[in-house]
């Protein structure tokens, strides 16, 4: 099957570069005649190669049957006037990198689609992406690192009739592996934006507000243990928002409700009664002016998971481990990402939290139906010229954030619980930051950054407590205008798992096109002999126009990989990644 | 031996040709007007420089601020306009307008809070930078490091 792709992309490559190839002087000289209209191809293509290898001194790296293994994307689009059509041919050969979604597999066509797009109307067939306001009923996306795809296939109908206002019709099954899922999902928007109505502009106001629908009907007939189920094959949600800003004021509210569903046990079986409703409130405001911002996010949700098949496929991999589509990110309708600071230290995103959208029942001491809490972002510029401005003024951020378990009386067995809507449960995570940036001339740049972080293992996944406090120290040394050296150190101190680490990473560019890293995390501060390693890592990056060539060797930590507030567990391995990408 | 057919091929065929014009999405700026880029930024020898960023991306701002530091004597001498395009989904995207605020930055800033412009052009990682001319994509930077901003200056004097 597999195979007849090859001589199909490969005429498809040859046909479209023999035709529509063009390069910039050629164009140039063709400007001068009158230009036919033969469209345009475009498109992009992104390798992602990964070679394992054994290591002696990473006694729990993983090395696959074969080695060698690659993510490979070539995406590619023609449009003529108004109607557009492209594909996505996806290769993941010999087998994807490893702890990517197991239905990614061979090579196969993953993305295909027609559009059209007129002044007011949008229609689009095949596989889109979309989202609804914050993505908290429906977000369909792609993130290629985080092994994520979840366009919807069907169709799509988008009518702007001036651009105050815009209303969106959908319906489609969700993408999984090169497959959809047995869910349908039926989806409206409506977004109204109404400064220009109310004359708000002239007093310095803007107004926006929006309502979306999203129904997900999922027959019965796959749950053979079902006998009379307390709740529909078809879920409804409901999402209501409104954005207003006032000079340097704004505020943002959206809530979001989702009618009574089935919840997954341990075992990951739906049953007849344990069935909720779920909801979610963000409440976010803001004020900044010139060197000055404020930014507070408080958001609730309760039993918000929300998929388009709603027990998870499970899988075994070749070292005989259990896992599930959830834990690839699978057949997620909405998007719920965690509303905390990222950091760029590597020692600071060892502990990431990840949003509980989910109820989780796993034992009687660990129950969950949710999230609640909030964050505060602060950012300071002292100006120039005063004391701690110095003579490039100084930048401070501070930011804030604490997330709790749902308040309430939860029962194990039969699983059920009541929950209040004020108030916090048991703490999941929390961090607090301060990050200061400082140019000192036209050579130096310097750094600082103090975290600290609360990270219960015991309610995220399995562990112990962790508490951790990480300091950082960065400068960057620009030689001239082309050639600079920026150096980092951090250090952690943590109580729980595995204890301190220590990390340092040295980069220098050579000019604009090449530079090179070195990095190492040492975790010498673990109990136990084996855990106390250097994760070493070298790499380089060459960039040229829009081609761009990575290679990284070294060892990679097992732990979360994360891509903004969502992430993907990979395992402990060692090996060679080149990773090359380009459009076209 | 399939795979290193499949790269080649890959590879040869994105030699030959690239992509030359803006593709026409429509995406919106802080006050919520659409704002089509194809139609939207077509002043005639005007030189549009589209910079993909997000508020979590310390090489994105770094650009962002080295250019910021020439950015007047550069508008002035040279026909030009940089326009900074947010990639910032529903996580990040309230950080964008406090962050703009204290950086005060003179740039115009769109939001693709679905990435929709940024998957049209087949961006994979940000830093990444578009010069346009005439409604044409004349050079392409994939990523950013210390002093290339010069290097975007030497590209945009020479348009």
């Amino acid at each position: 099957m597999r195979n007849y792709y090859y001589p199909f992309l490969s005429f498809f490559l040859l046909f479209n570069s023999l035709s529509f190839s063009q390069n910039p002087q050629q164009s140039q000289n063709d400007e001068l005649e009158e230009k036919k209209d033969y469209g345009r191809f475009y498109g992009g293509v992104e390798s992602n190669l990964q070679y394992y290898l054994e290591d002696s001194g990473l006694e729990s790296a993983i090395v696959p049957e074969n080695p060698l293994r690659s993510n490979n994307y070539l995406y590619a689009n023609y449009t003529y006037k108004n109607w557009t059509a492209g594909v996505q041919v996806e290769s993941y050969e010999k087998n994807a990198l490893l702890n990517y979604n197991p239905k990614f597999n061979g090579t196969d066509l993953g993305i295909f689609y027609v559009d059209y797009k007129g002044e007011k109307w949008n229609i689009t067939l095949g596989h889109f992406y979309e989202q609804f306001g914050n993505g908290m009923i429906l977000r369909a996306w792609e993130d290629r690192a985080l092994g994520i795809n979840s366009a919807l296939r069907g169709g799509r109908v988008r009518f702007t009739p001036n651009y105050n206002m815009e209303f969106t019709a959908l319906y489609g099954r969700q993408r999984s592996g090169f497959g959809v899922t047995s869910g349908d999902l039926f989806g409206f928007n409506a977004d109204f934006f109404l400064s220009e109505y109310l004359n708000l502009y002239e007093k310095n106001q803007d107004l926006s507000v929006g309502f979306s629908y999203l129904g997900r009907y999922e027959s019965f007939d796959n749950y053979s243990q079902l006998q009379s189920p307390d709740y529909n094959e078809l879920t409804n949600a409901f999402s209501l928002r409104a954005d207003y800003m006032w000079k340097s004021f704004y505020a943002n509210v959206e809530a979001n409700y989702k009618t009574k569903d089935g919840i997954i046990n341990v075992q990951n079986l739906l049953s007849d009664t344990f069935a909720e409703p779920g909801n979610a409130v963000t409440f976010n405001f803001g004020y900044s002016q010139s060197g000055l911002g404020v930014d507070v996010s408080l958001r609730r949700m309760q039993n918000m998971g929300f998929f388009s098949q709603r027990e998870p496929s499970t899988f075994t991999n070749f070292e005989g481990d259990q896992s599930t589509s959830f834990d690839y990110l699978d057949t997620f309708i909405n998007f719920t990402p965690a509303l905390t600071k990222q950091h760029h230290s590597l020692l600071a995103n060892i502990y990431v939290f990840q949003a509980q959208q989910n109820t989780s029942f796993e034992d009687t001491q660990i129950m969950r139906a949710g999230e609640t809490g909030g964050q505060i972002d602060f950012f300071y510029k002292f100006k120039k010229g005063t004391f701690f401005g110095g003579k490039h003024g100084t930048h401070v951020f501070l930011n804030y954030s604490n997330w709790f378990n749902l308040p309430g009386k939860y029962t194990f067995n039969p699983p059920s619980y009541d929950v209040d809507f004020f108030g916090r449960g048991n703490k999941y995570f929390s961090d607090y930051s301060i990050e200061i940036k400082k140019k000192l001339n036209n050579s130096w740049h310097l750094g600082f950054n103090y975290i600290n972080q609360y990270y219960d293992q015991r309610l995220l996944g399995g562990g112990d407590l962790v508490r951790a406090d990480i300091i950082t120290a960065e400068a960057t040394y620009n030689f001239n205008n082309k050639r600079s050296l920026r150096l980092e150190l951090e250090k952690m101190w943590a109580v729980g798992d595995r204890e301190d680490w220590f990390g340092g990473s040295i980069e220098y560019n050579f000019n604009e096109n090449l530079s090179i890293y070195f990095w190492d995390i040492w975790n010498y501060g673990s109990e136990k002999a084996e855990e106390r390693v250097h994760y070493v890592n070298v790499g380089g990056a060459y960039r040229i126009g829009a081609y761009r060539v990575a290679l990284n060797y070294g060892r990679q930590r097992g732990g979360l990989v994360c891509v903004g507030g969502v992430c993907r567990f990979v395992p402990e391995s060692s090996g060679l990644t080149i990773n090359f990408n380009t459009s076209f | 031996m399939r795979l290193i057919i499949l790269a080649f091929l890959l590879l040869s065929s994105t030699l030959a040709f690239t992509q030359d014009e803006l593709p026409n999405v429509t995406i919106k700026d802080l006050k919520n007007k659409p704002i089509n880029v194809k139609t939207a930024f077509a002043e005639e020898d005007k030189v549009y420089v589209f910079s993909f960023w997000a508020t979590w991306c310390a090489p994105c701002l770094a650009e962002l601020e080295a250019i910021n530091e020439h950015y007047d004597e550069w508008s002035e001498e040279l026909n030009m306009e940089l326009i900074a395009i947010s990639t910032d989904d529903s996580r990040t995207r309230r950080r964008v307008r406090p962050l703009l605020n204290g950086k005060d930055w003179p740039y115009q800033v769109l939001l693709d809070s679905n990435q929709e412009l940024k998957r049209a052009l087949s961006i994979v990682n940000i830093p990444y930078s578009i010069v346009v001319k005439n409604k044409k994509i004349e050079h392409i930077f994939n990523g950013y490091t210390q002093g290339a901003e010069h290097e975007l200056y030497e590209v945009i004097k020479e348009l």
